[in-house]
This record gives structure tokens, sequence and C-alpha cells, in this order.
């Protein structure tokens, strides 16, 4: 048990920040280890009125884990996973973990077939030795930052590049157990509970209920991360993925297990020009079946010249031969057969030709070893952003990194790429689009040089952001709102929307206790 | 220039199984892939090629599924591959196998130039290169850096010694082994691909070279290996905090657990 949270300022120091760089205050931290010791955490924070933080591996980006104020409930030391079920209409393997595990964990322990299965119940035992006995399986989830907790997954339903072919989190979580602001816990399957008519009554484990009515809004038909999940009809545990923690502590997560694809390929086509780029990708986006990608991703001009510049001039990206001048495109395919690799080779080099790619040009990764280096491309372009924008804060400590996690409908793809480059061109700012293209979805980072270039950024985002709203886009396809991103969602919703998120909220948290700031400014302006 | 290369498929893990009569490690049935450091000599020649012109020749003593890898060299650009694949070649230990790369290299007409990976990456011996050059009687320089044509037809070659780097010139016909520091591999082209799909890798048996069946496999293998096991993977150590004293009464009771007994009190005065 642990009902008194640790207020020593030196321990609690190291928790008041996230990825996103921003920093918050809080009073006491607790590490409880389960789902009892979070119970008691819980009490403690009611009787003390004491609003509270819940914490994963803290590597989201938008503030989600930032306190403000009151107390800390840091989830990492419930980092174990709790059993693992075989879904027989699916066929798969399932594994039930904690909050605090880490993705990178549960991907390491799943390859070496290598858990603590101490505690485990004699059902999950049986199933594990039949997990080690054959076939390989993973967590097809995927993100970029594989430091993140599944927890911290599951409340910012987190994707990344393959989530082209394999859905955000959203589409692997088959249950959730979790607890309310006030100590009870409710249990959330897949298929379980489900809203009737836009009305939601929620039974809790001590029979209780929790009902209300879900929001009206209708959310954008593109990949979304802004805001909560909301269908007239839907399956109640979604509304507990993507909720950044304002509806409950998650404490336990069921999720499905697919087998590891026998054979994954990629390959890195280079363009002269955007409209051949896009062209490529068209094209790709048509594939279906066992065809589709599982990423498409899109690198323009500028991030391939800040790459050859590292390379040529800090000898970095040495596995890596010379990159061109050019546009980039990347797509990565798995194949259930191997078998079925060659022809599937084949009809993308086809498609690429057609694209205008030159096929001697284009960098094809078949070994497992050839496609680290692709993704290892894919994963250093944001790391360069952020080494130049290390470097130039050293300088001038007001500067930060400006990015975008806007997506658009499929027709709005060309535009919003104009959109985006005759804005930066305009300004004369140094900026770079690389990302998801493949769900219509970019990342567009400015790297400014001055406190001017700054804050130009930032208005010429809040720009895009109005363009894009206006255009049934998204401000936020996967990094979500959390603190730093109220205002888009303000201005995506509206002042109705939001203040039926706050009602929504209110059925389970009815005191705010917890993580206030996310979703909704302290100060009630969104 | 006639360059020929000598390539070997490794396990792509380090978890492998090994033949439990002949203690060498079983290749069927596991995720293989080109030794790393060959990656390195296959670019080098295709490098040289493109400056001297010629032809590049890969070589791989193996199993079928050797195929692979020489394919992938073909789609990167090698002229010719060849597979030495015969039962009779199964176990051999680096003596053998340089024997039988060296009666391949004859029997391909010689050449200018042989690449090899300074090792391979399960083996680790480095031996093969070395010996394959004294078995054909040409110089031999390990652990190449950097290589560059001379117009005077000898190869200047840069190798890291111990705080410096020697510049060695080579008189061809040589063979050199190569270290990850000399150059970048190129990704394989998906044009280079579907070319390299239907090109040929042609076979070679024991009964097409000019060999004594003695010398080759295991039969040929002056070194047998009598064991191999998995290194064991080491726990984490634990960390001990406190005061010293709280330390010390820690690491005794973690000793007395493990059944460490304490010394007698006449003990302790001796």
């Amino acid at each position: 048990m642990c009902p008194e949270p640790n207020s020593n300022p030196d321990a609690i120091q190291p928790f008041l920040s996230d990825e996103s760089s921003s920093t918050g205050c809080a009073e006491g931290i607790f590490f409880p280890q389960n789902e009892a010791e979070i119970r008691e955490a819980l009490r403690f924070c009611r009787q003390t009125g004491a609003p509270v933080t819940i914490q994963g591996a803290r590597t989201g980006i938008t503030g989600g884990a930032v306190p403000s104020g009151g107390q800390i409930i840091n989830l990492s030391r419930c980092n174990r996973a709790l059993g693992m079920g075989w879904d027989e209409p699916n066929q798969r393997f399932t594994l039930t973990v904690q909050p605090g595990m880490l993705f990178s964990q549960t991907q390491k322990a799943l390859a070496e077939r290598d858990f603590d299965t101490a505690g485990w119940s004699a059902e999950s035992q049986s199933v594990y030795r039949r997990f080690c006995a054959g076939g390989r399986w993973y967590f097809p989830a995927d993100i970029t930052e594989t430091s993140a907790s599944i927890g911290g997954m599951v409340s910012t339903n987190a994707s990344g590049a393959k989530t082209y072919l394999y859905g955000p989190m959203r589409a692997h979580v088959l249950g959730v157990r979790a607890l309310l602001a006030d100590g009870r816990a409710l249990l959330l399957r897949r298929g379980g509970q489900h809203a009737r008519n836009g009305c939601f009554q929620l039974r809790l484990e001590d029979g209780s209920l929790v009902e209300g009515k879900l929001p009206t809004y209708r959310m954008p038909r593109v990949k979304n991360a802004s805001g909560y999940y909301i269908q007239p009809d839907m399956d109640l545990l979604d509304l507990f993925i993507g909720a950044e923690g304002t509806l409950g502590v998650v404490t336990e997560i069921t999720i499905a297990l697919a087998p590891v694809p026998a054979c994954s390929w990629g390959v890195l086509v280079f363009f002269d020009d955007t409209p051949s780029a896009l062209r490529c990708v068209r094209e790709l986006q048509k594939l279906r079946a066992e065809r589709k990608p599982a990423a498409i991703e899109y690198f323009d001009r500028a991030c391939l010249e800040m790459m050859r510049r590292e390379q040529s001039e800090l000898h970095s990206h040495q596995s890596l031969p010379w990159l061109p001048a050019a546009e980039a495109v990347y797509a990565e395919f798995h194949h259930a057969d191997p078998a079925r690799m060659d022809a599937g080779v084949e009809a993308v080099a086809k498609l690429l030709q057609a694209a205008g790619a030159d096929l001697a040009d284009t960098w094809l990764a078949l070994t497992p070893q050839d496609l680290d280096k692709l993704i290892g491309f894919r994963h250093a372009v944001p790391e360069s952003i952020n080494r130049i924008i290390a470097e130039r804060k050293r300088e001038n400590p007001s500067l930060t990194k400006l990015g975008t996690d806007m997506a658009v409908p499929d027709e709005k793809l060309e535009w919003v790429l104009n959109l985006y480059s005759g804005s930066i061109r305009q300004l004369g700012l140094e900026g770079l689009k690389f990302g998801h293209i493949g769900d219509n979805h970019l990342h567009v980072n400015i790297l400014p040089r001055s406190a001017r270039e700054y804050a130009e950024g930032k208005a010429l985002f809040l720009d895009w952001a109005r363009q894009i709203i206006a255009a049934d886009g998204t401000v936020s396809a996967e990094h979500g709102i959390g603190k730093l991103k109220t205002a888009q969602l303000l201005a995506m919703y509206g002042e109705q929307a939001m203040a039926e998120m706050r009602a929504l909220k209110g059925c389970f948290d009815p005191l705010g206790m917890l993580n206030p700031g996310n979703m909704f400014a302290l100060d009630g302006s969104g | 220039m006639e360059i020929v290369v000598c390539v070997k498929q490794v396990p792509a893990s380090t978890r492998v199984r090994l033949n439990p009569v002949t203690n060498t490690i079983v290749r069927e049935g596991i995720e293989l892939m080109l030794n790393p450091f060959d990656a390195y000599a296959v670019e080098e020649a295709l490098r040289l090629r493109e400056k001297a012109g010629g032809r590049v020749t890969v070589l791989s003593m193996g199993i079928p599924s050797a195929e692979g890898i020489l394919r992938h060299a073909l789609g990167l650009g090698a002229d010719r591959a060849v597979l030495l694949r015969d039962k009779r070649f199964a176990g051999a230990d680096t003596l053998a196998t340089a024997y039988t790369l060296a009666a391949a290299v004859r029997n391909l007409g010689g050449c200018d130039l042989i690449l090899c990976g300074r090792q391979a990456v399960d083996g680790d011996t480095a031996q093969v290169g070395p010996s394959l050059a004294q078995k054909l009687g040409i110089p031999h320089l390990s652990a190449v850096s950097r290589a560059r044509l001379l117009s005077s037809g000898e190869l200047l070659c840069e190798k890291l010694a111990d705080e410096a780097y020697l510049e060695i010139r080579l008189q061809l016909p040589a063979l050199i082994t190569v270290v990850k520091e000399i150059n970048t591999p190129r990704f394989l082209s998906l044009k280079g691909y579907l070319r390299a799909r239907g090109a040929e890798v042609e076979t070679w048996g024991a009964d097409d070279l000019n060999i004594d069946p003695t010398r080759i496999g295991l039969e040929g293998s002056a070194t047998q290996v009598v064991f191999t096991a998995a290194a064991e993977r080491r726990k984490a150590g634990k960390a001990v905090s406190g005061t010293p004293e709280e330390a010390a009464a820690s690491i005794l009771g973690t000793l007395l657990q493990k059944g460490w007994q304490r010394p007698t009190s006449e003990a302790n005065r001796g």
C-alpha cells in the first residue's frame, strides 16, 4: 500500500515534464505497483482535494503527463504482464498487462518468449505454454517512440507509420480495466457495452451505473486524435481509448497479438518534384488486401537536404548511402506468405514506374538488416530536427520546435501540401514536411532561427488549423490534445461540443480530479 | 579486371542450433543473411570495377539457400555468381574451405583480385581469406579500410594498425579482406532486383572441380570443433543501497541465503 505520496521536491522534480518540454508543478508523487495501490492513492487525493495527473512513460509531446499542481500518480512501476489468453474466434493470443509496461518491453518479451509468469492463473500459464511452443507473435500496434507505456498508448490512442495498415491503438485493444476518480472499478470488453442513440449506461464492477449523454459532434472522417472518440451507438470501450486520462485511471489492458509477418520489405523511392511523389502516393493508396502497404511515408526535399548535410558535415547516418537531392516516398509491405513477396515487388515496381520513378534509383530493402536501415532513416528525420533545435536553443532559449499533426481527407492532400509549401516559402521560414502521407497526415516542422520566426510560425500554425478545420480535417491526428492544443480543439469543435465533452467527463469524474488541463484548458477557455 | 568476391551465408541470429555430432552450425531451417563484412567486399568490388572495368564474380560455398545472397549480389551489380554446393563440402573447416575455394578460383580461370570480408560473424576466425591466398600463391592483406587502383596496376591499400594507418602497395593478383570502414554498401535497387531474378546462379559440385576429395568437407578438415555452446547471459547484478552498515548487512544476508558459511571464530583468529 502507498497511502502517502512522496513529497520530496527532489523526488518530484524529474516527473514535472514530458517530451513536450513543458514543465508543471506538483505537491507529491505516488508510484503504485497495482490497482489496490492506485485506488489508495486516489482515495488520498479525494480526501485532500488534490487534482491528479496520471503518468505513463511521459513520451507524449502535447503535455498530457505534465502535472498542473496536486498529486502525480506515476504508473511506471505497474509494469507487469498479468496473463495470456487465446481468442478462439480470431485464432490469436491475447496479452493482459499493467498500464506501465512499456511497448518495447512487451515486444521484447514476446519475441524472446520471456515473461515472468509468477502469479498468473493456471489457464494463463497453460496458454503461455502453447504460446512458447510455436510460432512467433507480436503486438502489431506501431509507434515511433517505443519507450511509451501501453497505458499511455491506450489513453492517447497512439499511432505510428504502420497505423496505415494496422490501425491505431484502438484497433488492438480488447479490454480495459479502469478506476474512476471515486475508486469504483469498471471492466470494458470489446463488444461488451454499447451506447444507444447517443446515450450510455455503463455498469461498474460494484453494480452501480454511470449514465449520460454522448457529445453530439461529428468526428472528421480522417485519422484523428482530437477529443473523445464519439459515435451514437459506440462500443463504450472506445470512450476510454484516447480519453487522455480524463475519465478514469486505466489499470489493466488486454491487447490482441498477431503472428509476426513472415516477410517484410520496403522501398525508398526518390522523386524530382512533389507532383510526381504525390502521384506515387495516390497509386500506393489504391493497393488493397494483401498488397496494401503497411506504411506510406513522405519526406520533402528539405528533409533530404538536412540529412545530406548531416551525412557530409557530421558523418552521421553512415549506414545509408549518399542520399540524393530529391523528395522521397517510403513504403513498407508485409506478407504472411513469403512466396508472395516476389509478385508483390513486381507489382509495386510496375506501379512506381507508371508514377515516374526511376527503378535504378529506388532503394529496395528485402532483408531485415536493410529494412532496419530504412526505418532508421525514417526515425532519423525528427531526431535530426530535434538536434538542430537543441543547438539553436542554446543560443536562444526561447526557441522551440514547432510541429503540426494535422490530417485532411483524401481529396485535400494536394491542396494541403501546396498550402504548407506556399506559406513556408512566402514567409521565408525553414520548414520541413514529412510523415504519414498514406493517411494524408503530414508533420510540418518549422525550425525558427529567431524569436520573430518563432512567432510567425505559431501564427502560421493557427492559420493552417483554421483552414484545415474548414476543409473537414483534424488539428491532431496522432499526438492528441494534451495541454498544448486545447485552443485548437475548441476551434475544431466549437463551444457547444466542448461543453458536451465537459459534461461527459463530469459523468465519470464529477469533481474534475483527473488530469486537469488535458483537453480542457484550465482557464476554461477550451 | 577480373574480381572475385567470396561471400558466406551466416545465421541472422546468435541463437543457433549445433549439429550434436559435428558441433558445426545447423544452417537449415533458420534465418540466414549475407555475412555483414562480405557486403563491404561486394561493394568495394563493384566500385573498383566501375573505375577499372572488368567483371565481378561472387563465389560462395554453402547450402542451396545461399543462392539468395548470390542473387542479391547479382542484383547489386555483380556479373556472375557461382555456388559451390555438394554434400561432400559439408562440415569443412577453414582449411578445407580455403582449399575448395582455391579450386573454384582456378576453375574460373584465375583473377586479378579477390575480396573477402574480414571474417564471418558465425565462426569469427578470419582465416579463410589469408588461407585462400596462400593456396593460390598470391599476396594478401587483411583488414583493409581503403583500396585504390594505381596506374601502375598495383592496389594501394590502407589498413589500421596500432595508432596509425599503414599504406601498402599490393602487386596483383592479390587478395584483400576488408573492414566496414572501407565503404557504405549501396542498397539493392528495384531494377537490380528485377534483373537478378532471372539471372543464372551457376552451381558447381566437387566433380566440377579438379580437387582431391580427401581434402574437402569434414574429411579434409584438420580441425574439429570439440564443443560449442551459447554463452550464458549474465544476469544483472543487484544494487545494494543504504548506509555502509545496512549495505554490508544486506550483502551478508544474501550470501547466507545462498549457502555461504560464516567463518568460525577460530578461523578468524588464524
